[in-house]
């Protein structure tokens, strides 16, 4: 097992690394920005070094200065959380060039999975359904003749996407060249990688995904699915799970497909493959996630298998102890995400000072968060403060238990969307669980 | 300054678990019969305490309001009580407007068919005569049959040798019977008189708020009159002198401490000490004969 581990993240991820490493006797270290000097993270950890100044390419993206810090420390593995260096696989290749163990996918699989074109081709031939589409298209006039046999509307996807940036829709040809261009530059500046392939869009979709946990002994075990197709532009903002919409003989198969596509690609850690669910329920592969998802606590709720420490033992060559048939989901989970934005302005980003904060409590109450009073959100990060997540033996009661921690949450000093959630749970959509990924849009429309 | 304050959390909109309408009778039953909340301070009381506590909030020292049956079982022996007059009635003969229906309330309300209790018991083992009002009776006014009922018992103690021991508690003579009731002032004085006349005690205590023909008549007549602390006890009601006077009254007038101070009345007794004090008045003023 690590004695000392390095944490490349900072917010709720890295606290709740921070947490794991505690409760296993770990020595953590962490990295910061000059913005994040009073930042909960860098408090709590063991130790704590800035790596450079506000905005993230200088500070949390700044590879040299993290790696520095790790062999400076002596650390012997760095977890990256999710989002910034997560699924950077020159990080994990730099990492492994210095000895020091990377708390992810190995970089092969990163490289394949974090290839979107590749990974669908990979997991065409794995026998896992993919998204009706075409390989990547060098040229305008390359994507012309692909759309025509794929039909309109379609989906304009960059190789390397994430985050949703580098996604046109194509309603008809016309759109198609100004949307292939603008796709193009925005895919270039963002992940450095012009490249673009497209696929049919599909509508009225449930986004749902399998939680995957391997090892190094070739165990594979799949910790069911997460409903997260509540989504305002490309952004997840409630998950839950298990979700309504799948039964178990469908689960059965996403269950059965998942195992065989991390077989295929010999994973390793946690990982999450998600795939689009239609109206007939059929299913389609859209992507492989290697890393922790934000939204990995519903899983932990629902299973009770705490996924960032068996991240950190698989990594240093633990075998898992749980088998596939042990994982018995009888609980619902219901995360919220809490962002310091502004509902009534468009959903803006809010910064400011904490000047009171109450965390809701009881049974099967969770808040995942580096807030505390007194604390002033910086500009310069992504702009989700918490999590709130609830389980209980029912979906209802689940529903009845985030309403009630809702309600009772206070954050002030900063506008948040906690009411936009009280809301949403009261919608016919969400109580009948039949919300899909375009929800939100078509309402607000 | 409140850090956290209740306005901060917001209600959650989750329905009544398990059930369509949300049920209401059986909460407010329970309080009624088994919960007492103070008026003053709002503390929440068992009703089966209440005597124990001398009808007196053991936080706020707030007298609570006592129906004349709950005084006679709080005040006398148990078991020795004999009620005479039982079965007297009230008459509407005026035909006052709203009065039948009035009395009829008050009947039903009280359990009682009139608004004063007399009769004979023994208090800590010294016998008595007894009357005591009932403020839940139309407010314990006076109309004919509670003037009737106090001359009788004053004329059966006077008959029997015993002393009386009244409770007032009222808001004067009752308009609805007119004439009729303020000829009840003159016929208990004569019997007072003719009580004392015989030699007999008659000890008074003056309860919240005792006024109008009452204080005009047997209220004030005893030969030791007491009063419960803060009581209000006058003829004419504060509001209405003030109107007629047009002065400002001093601080605390017509109430027990300001009677005491002004000589009206003898002594000031908490109800814990009641009790005890009036079953000393009696057994001083004990006759030989009844011995």
């Amino acid at each position: 097992m690590f004695s000392k581990i390095l944490i490349a993240n900072r917010g709720e991820i890295a606290i709740r690394v921070i947490r794991a490493c505690k409760e296993m006797g770990v020595a953590t270290v962490a990295v910061f920005s000059e913005a994040d000097k009073d930042a909960l993270h860098v408090s709590l950890a063991d130790e704590s070094y800035c790596i450079g100044p506000g905005p993230a390419p200088k500070s949390y993206l700044n590879m040299p200065a993290i790696i520095m810090v790790a062999k400076s420390c002596g650390v012997q593995a760095i977890h990256p959380g999710y989002g910034l260096l997560s699924e950077n696989s020159t990080f994990a290749k730099l990492c492994e060039d210095n000895g020091i163990c990377f708390i992810g996918a190995p970089c092969e699989v990163m490289e394949k999975m974090g290839d979107k074109d590749a990974a669908r081709r990979t997991m065409r031939d794995a026998g896992v359904p993919v998204i009706p589409g075409c390989d990547l298209v060098p040229t305008i006039e390359d994507a012309k003749r692909e759309a025509e046999s794929i039909g309109y509307p379609l989906l304009i996807k960059a190789r390397a996407g994430g985050g949703g940036r580098g996604i046109r829709r194509v309603n008809k040809e016309e759109e198609l060249a100004p949307a292939f261009q603008s796709a193009a530059a925005e895919a270039q500046s963002a992940f450095g990688d012009g490249a673009l392939y497209m696929e049919k869009l599909l509508t009225h979709v449930k986004h749902i995904e399998m939680q995957l946990l391997c090892d190094k002994f070739g165990n594979v075990l799949c910790l069911g699915e997460r409903d997260c197709s509540m989504q305002r532009k490309n952004q997840k903002i409630l998950e839950e799970s298990p979700a309504v919409c799948v039964t178990p003989e469908l689960r059965a198969k996403l269950t059965e497909a998942t195992i065989r596509a991390a077989k295929t690609v010999n994973y390793l850690g946690a990982g999450t493959i998600e795939y689009l669910l239609t109206d007939d329920r059929q299913f389609y592969f859209m992507e492989m996630n290697t890393r922790l998802q934000v939204e990995h606590p519903v899983t932990e709720m629902v299973t009770g298998i705490d996924l960032v420490k068996w991240q950190i033992r698989i990594a240093s060559d633990q075998m898992l102890d749980i088998m596939q048939e042990d994982v018995n989901i009888d609980r619902h989970a219901i995360e919220c995400r809490i962002n310091a934005e502004d509902p009534a302005h468009g959903f803006r980003p809010s910064c400011g000072q904490i000047s009171l904060l109450h965390v809701p409590g009881g049974p099967w109450v969770r808040f995942d968060t580096a807030l505390y009073q007194g604390y002033t959100i910086p500009p310069f990060y992504d702009s989700m403060i918490a999590k709130l997540i609830v389980s209980a033996r029912t979906r209802a009661e689940a529903i009845r238990k985030m309403q009630a921690a809702l309600c009772e949450m206070v954050v002030e000093g900063v506008e948040h969307n906690a009411q936009t959630h009280i809301d949403l749970l009261n919608e016919p959509a969400f109580l009948d669980g039949t919300y899909t990924t375009d929800y939100l849009a078509n309402r607000n429309a | 300054m409140r850090l956290i304050s209740k306005e901060m959390f917001k209600k959650p909109n989750n329905r009544l678990e398990g059930e369509l309408e949300p049920s209401k009778h059986v909460h407010a039953a329970v309080q009624e019969s088994v919960a007492y909340t103070c008026p003053e301070c709002k503390t929440a009381l068992e009703k089966e305490t209440l005597p124990e506590l001398d009808y007196m909030c053991p936080r706020c020292g707030a007298l609570f309001i006592m129906a004349a049956r709950e005084r006679l079982e709080w005040l006398v022996d148990e078991g020795t009580f004999h009620e005479l007059d039982a079965a007297l009635e009230p008459l509407d003969r005026l035909q006052f407007p709203e009065y039948a229906a009035k009395l009829k309330k008050a009947q039903r309300d009280s359990g009682e068919p009139e608004g004063v209790l007399t009769g004979t018991a023994t208090i800590d083992g010294e016998p008595c005569a007894l009357f005591i009002m009932n403020s839940t009776f139309i407010m314990g006014s006076m109309g004919a049959v509670v003037g009737e009922k106090i001359t009788r018992l004053f004329e059966y103690a006077t008959a029997n040798g015993l002393s009386v021991i009244g409770y007032t508690v009222s808001g004067g003579a009752r308009i609805q019977e007119g004439m009729f009731s303020l000829m009840q002032m003159a016929k208990t004085s004569g019997a007072v008189l003719r009580h004392g006349e015989a030699g007999l005690f008659y000890g008074v205590v003056l309860t919240h708020p005792t006024t109008g023909g009452v204080v005009a008549s047997f209220a004030m007549e005893g030969d030791v009159i007491l009063a419960e602390p803060k009581a209000l006890i006058g003829f004419a009601g504060p509001r209405v002198i003030e109107q007629t006077m047009r002065q400002k009254l001093p601080e605390g007038f017509q109430r027990a401490e300001f009677l005491l101070d002004k000589g009206f009345i003898d002594r000031i007794v908490p109800r814990k000490d009641q009790k005890r004090e009036l079953a000393q008045l009696l057994a001083m003023h004990r006759r030989d004969s009844t011995r």
